[in-house]
């Protein structure tokens, strides 16, 4: 085997991981509690993770159209483990203030921006401004955390991972290499996978710096990730897609660090026909960044205000209203 | 005894976080959470639009005139799990609802909770301004007692 190395806690790591297994096989429902599934040993890098995993999979197994895992439907959040994993005494969540930064997780220049950032919280009450305000892109890791609805396609070769939010789209190339040919990182990276089985195992790299979420701590364009995907069927019948993941991030993060992330069917979207539609910020977001540094909003004859029900650039011609039922534009 | 052994070496300090608050893309920096006030006035538009859904209301004025009020909630897929659609506000629907307002006093805020025509109460907020259960069962005995703020109801000792 090359690229790993056995930690002096790599066997005790190992018999965790069979024990939790044990324990979520046990569980009743979804409401089960999520618990973290370090990886088998300690990895130097998310490669030698990834490799590591790859061959103890036998190379990974061959799905077909017939035999991929299927995870069909609407699915939202169910919860996660990240928020705890660098604030300590903290209940609720990471857009409040509360908790202690914990320390010895995040590299020092980091560690002190995240302290920034919760300071600013307790002294203000909520973190100023976000910059998804401006629609940038959420990026990964947060694409895990963030709200709304996500559908996840599973074919032989890709599995498309879809959230509404912001049109994010995350391909996962099945037995493939990573490929970059764009000079540049991107605001999901690059992910290769492969199947164990039902679980799908992916490997993620070239990440633009973002954050874990409003509230928590940045990322650098180091940022790498292996993930464990799969489908847990309850005692009582219901589902919930949880990953296992491990993040590595020379810049951030002192050591490797371990989360869990889960999902459950969108029972209610699904119930009322609700489908993923096209998502921009455009025409629409009123919300802005002031000169203090905070968020404000442009309200109806305010200059820049922009009319999500208005016409488009060309009003002159019939049939420009993008609020065709009702025609309640506010600055026709 | 194993099973609690896991838990323990597992998901010491790890805890569930379910992320059901504040699911905006913004800071609610610019509104205060803390002032809830009852307001009426008759629907303009009902921008249910990414990224969040708008209220857009005219609201009478003592002297007889109106002035456009805005208020957001929350993102149309949040209020889609709530069964609230595009169509639960429709164009001159006279509303009552609860608001948080903006702190710089233009005519705006965040939306609580909404009563509809049937007397049906929904919550479209986001974490903006509360607009759960909780709220609306302690704004209903506010209601009963004609109060039209909490600074109001507090300040004629009215329960909590």
């Amino acid at each position: 085997m090359k690229n790993h190395k056995i930690s002096p806690f790599g066997l005790g790591a190992c018999l965790i991981l069979l024990f939790a297994s044990s324990v979520q096989a046990q569980g009743s429902n979804e409401n089960e509690e999520l618990v973290v599934v370090p990886p088998p040993m300690g990895f130097e890098t998310s490669s030698a993770h990834y490799a590591y995993l790859l061959d103890q999979a036998g190379g990974g197994t061959q799905h077909t159209v017939a035999t991929v895992p299927q995870w069909p439907g609407l699915w939202d959040r169910a919860g996660n483990t990240i928020s705890k994993t660098f604030l300590d005494d903290f209940v609720g969540s990471s857009t409040q203030e509360g908790g202690r930064v914990r320390t010895g997780i995040l590299t020092p220049p980091y560690e002190q921006a995240f302290q920034e950032r919760r300071q600013e919280m307790s002294e203000e009450g909520q973190q100023k401004y976000d910059r998804l305000t401006h629609c940038e892109s959420p990026g990964y890791p947060r694409f895990l955390l963030e709200p709304y609805t996500r559908e996840f396609i599973n074919l032989p070769h890709q599995s498309w991972q879809l959230n509404d939010l912001m049109n994010e789209n995350r391909r996962i190339y099945i037995d493939q290499e990573h490929i970059n040919v764009y000079g540049t990182h991107s605001w999901l990276g690059d992910s290769v996978g492969f199947w164990d089985g039902d679980r799908l195992i992916t490997h993620t790299v070239d990440i633009l710096p973002v954050d874990y979420f409003r509230g928590l701590p940045l990322t650098s364009n180091q940022f790498e990730s292996v993930e464990v995907w799969e489908m847990k069927i309850f005692e009582d019948g219901s589902q919930r897609l949880e990953v296992q993941v491990t993040f590595y991030d020379e810049h951030s993060l002192i050591e490797p660090i371990h989360a869990v992330y889960a999902y459950k069917p969108a029972t209610v979207l699904m119930e009322i026909g609700s489908r993923i539609r096209q998502w921009e910020c455009e025409t629409s977001s009123n919300s802005y960044l002031t000169a203090d540094g905070g968020t404000n909003f442009l309200l109806p004859g305010e200059p820049g205000y922009k009319d999500a029900r208005g016409v488009t650039l060309f009003p002159h011609l019939p049939g420009q209203s993008r609020d065709p039922v009702y025609e309640t534009g506010l600055e026709n | 005894m194993g099973k609690i052994l896991v838990r323990f070496l597992v998901t010491a300090g790890v805890g569930f976080c379910l992320l059901q608050l504040s699911q905006a893309h913004h800071s609610f920096i610019a509104v205060d959470p803390n002032i809830e006030r009852l307001m009426t006035g008759t629907v303009t538009q009902w921008s249910f639009n990414n990224p969040h859904s708008w209220l857009y209301l005219d609201v009478e004025n003592e002297d007889g005139t109106t002035t456009l009020w805005s208020f957001e909630g929350s993102a149309p897929i949040s209020l889609l799990s709530k069964r609230i659609t595009g169509d639960t506000f429709q164009p001159g629907d006279r509303i009552t609802f609860m608001y948080c307002p903006l702190k710089d006093g233009r005519p705006g805020g965040h939306l609580g909770w909404a009563q509809l025509g049937d007397g049906s109460f929904i919550n479209p907020s986001d974490g903006g301004c509360a607009g759960d259960e909780e709220t609306i069962a302690r704004w209903k005995g506010w209601l009963e007692q004609g109060f039209i703020s909490k600074a109001e109801a507090e300040a004629a000792g009215a329960a909590l």
